[in-house]
């Protein structure tokens, strides 16, 4: 393990009682990354950071922080991490100035560094005017700072922040992304959302994890690519035809589409105008436009809009977290003691049935 | 200072931010004042200068309101409202939490517990001079009201860290306590073996000793005894989080 390495995840599992959270999670973050954490609700995104800051403990696996283990030495991991759990639980009773005091001398800061660094921490996260106010008062886009000011207030090398977006109005969130950029700036961040367009602001890498396993880790543009897919976005009039045939319905259109060789996946998307709008999904080498557009002139029907883009994030975040749900779809189609699932529980005997 | 201190000192303020610190203690004030002097006749009739109908009286109503109150939400609050992730995410050993916490809330009942000594002080000392005062069971007396108030509080801690709940722990803790101290004249009914049995975990029955001016060393140690396992039970039920 390099010594530039500092969060290092080997094999995590977590087991609530039956409900497996975490299947053999590994990853690593390297000093400096601000990573994207991504995934579904209840993916294991949480879990994951519990378990790194010393909260839970894995079922199996190591995970270390910064060098040390998070279970033979707890201390030392949580004084090298700031954190953020999610919705910022904070006591409500207690006003800005005193929580932040709290925190700075449970972490053993002295009266001058805790100055200093206060200073530091208000002027980053804006927290200026609401240093005296009970927190209890505050708007939740002020307690997420004022959460985002206990972790930064040791000057950690490390800062996890869980959602650090969810509940915001769409300013608050775009300030909140701000600040990490600021933070992110010499710091390493491990960062989970669902919320995509934070990631692609913020972060460089990504790691998308669904359904308690990793699938997907790499830069931005390689998970973009990895998918392979390129998108067609396809705008047809549902009022007027050139033919007389008449309108196409929106199976009829539908149904055409599909039709189409090369198209992976297709969906209707909803649109403002009288006309059907659909998403249309294709492999990367693959050019569907000639034949999409010899579609339309043979049908008749006026084409509004086609184009053809790259895939977005949050198609890749999509196609990778829901593939996996259909697999598991069909997979207990059979009733749940069938295939699989059956002989692993076999293998591994009664205790992990 | 400590991060376990840092913690107490922050529960024990904490209790000042809400009306509960002083409606308890004023209501607790008020409970005992009237039942010393008037219940049954109280201190008119019984004629002597003593506090025995206190350290009588006192414990109950520590088992019955004061202690609920103010271990209910010690940890079950922060488990419903999720601040313990963030405190305990701060570099704070379990045992820290589980201790800080319990010196905060016992430092408010002792607070309580202590700002009662106005009362002999009060009638006997200075402005009045109701009586020649045996200071010696007094003492004990205030010995036994600490010792007890420390294995109360144990136990309501230990109480609120199995729950969510404010209002459960508050209820389990007044079941708890005030059986414990009833189950004293459960035990003078009682014969045999179930008799022994009563008086022994009674609190009553090892309070008794206390009010009269006997310190029992084993009645010490009953008490702080039953603080240490009701902690350290407490800190368990904290680590479970880890597992479970």
């Amino acid at each position: 393990m390099g010594t530039d390495v500092m969060i290092a995840a080997s094999g995590l599992s977590k087991r609530f009682g039956t409900v497996r959270a975490l299947d053999k999670v590994s990853f690593e973050v390297k000093k400096g990354e601000v990573v994207g954490f991504l995934g579904p609700n209840g993916a294991g995104k949480s879990t994951t950071m519990r378990i790194l800051t010393c909260f839970i403990s894995p079922s199996a696996g190591t995970a270390n922080v910064k060098g040390f283990d998070v279970f033979e030495q707890p201390l030392a991991v949580r004084e090298s991490i700031g954190y953020l759990p999610q919705r910022a639980p904070l006591y409500m009773d207690m006003n800005v100035y005193e929580y932040l005091r709290f925190t700075a001398t449970v972490r053993g800061l002295d009266d001058s560094t805790f100055k200093k660094r206060l200073k530091k921490v208000v002027e980053v996260c804006g927290l200026a005017q609401s240093l005296g106010k009970d927190i209890g008062t505050l708007s939740h886009g002020f307690r997420q700072r004022v959460g985002l000011g206990q972790a930064l207030i040791h000057d950690p090398p490390i800062l996890i922040l869980d959602e650090p977006t969810s509940d915001l109005d769409p300013n608050e969130k775009a300030e909140v992304i701000r600040y990490i950029k600021e933070i992110g700036k010499d710091r390493t961040i491990l960062l989970s959302t669902h919320n995509l367009a934070e990631v692609e602001e913020a972060c460089a890498r990504a790691i998308i994890v669904s359904k308690g396993r990793i699938v997907a880790d790499g830069q931005l543009d390689d998970i973009r690519a990895r998918t392979g897919a390129v998108r067609y976005i396809v705008t047809i009039d549902e009022k007027k035809t050139l033919k007389n045939g008449g309108a196409p319905s929106v199976a009829e259109a539908e149904e055409a589409l599909r039709a189409i060789e090369g198209g992976r996946s297709i969906r209707e998307l909803p649109t403002d105008e009288t006309a059907h709008k659909f998403e249309i999904s294709s492999d990367k080498d693959a050019d569907l436009r000639r034949e999409l557009y010899a579609l339309m002139v043979n049908k008749g029907w006026i084409l509004l809009e086609l184009r053809r883009e790259a895939q977005s994030l949050d198609a890749v975040f999509r196609d990778l977290t829901r593939r996996r749900r259909r697999r598991r779809r069909r997979r207990s189609r059979f009733g749940p003691g069938c295939g699989r699932r059956r002989r692993r529980a076999a293998r591994l005997g009664p205790r992990y049935r | 200072m400590s991060p376990m201190l840092t913690i107490a000192r922050r529960e024990f303020r904490s209790y000042f931010d809400s009306p509960l610190a002083y409606v308890v203690i004023c209501l607790s004030f008020l409970a005992m004042g009237l039942m010393f002097f008037m219940y049954r006749g109280g201190f008119w009739q019984a004629d002597k200068a003593s506090l025995q109908t206190m350290f009588e009286y006192a414990p109950f109503g520590l088992s019955a309101l004061v202690v609920p109150v103010v271990t209910m939400r010690l940890l079950a609050e922060e488990r419903r409202s999720g601040t313990l992730e963030m405190l305990i995410t701060l570099p704070v050993r379990d045992s820290d939490v589980i201790l800080g916490k319990y010196l905060g809330a016992l430092g408010l009942v002792l607070v309580l517990v202590l700002s009662t000594l106005i009362y002999p002080i009060a009638m006997f000392r200075f402005p009045w001079h109701l009586g020649p005062l045996d200071m010696g069971p007094i003492l004990s007396g205030y010995l036994g009201l600490v010792l007890f108030a420390a294995s109360a509080t144990a136990i309501g801690l230990l109480v609120s860290s199995l729950t969510e709940s404010q209002s459960i722990a508050f209820f389990i803790t007044f079941f708890l306590l005030v059986a414990l101290w009833l189950m004293g004249y459960a035990a003078d009914g009682a014969q045999g073996l179930l008799g022994t049995v009563l008086t022994y975990v009674s609190f009553q029955k090892h309070f008794e000793g206390f009010s009269r001016g006997l310190i029992d060393t084993r009645d010490v140690v009953f008490f702080l005894s039953v603080t240490v396992v009701a902690l350290v039970i407490a800190f368990r039920a904290l680590e479970r989080r880890k597992w479970a």
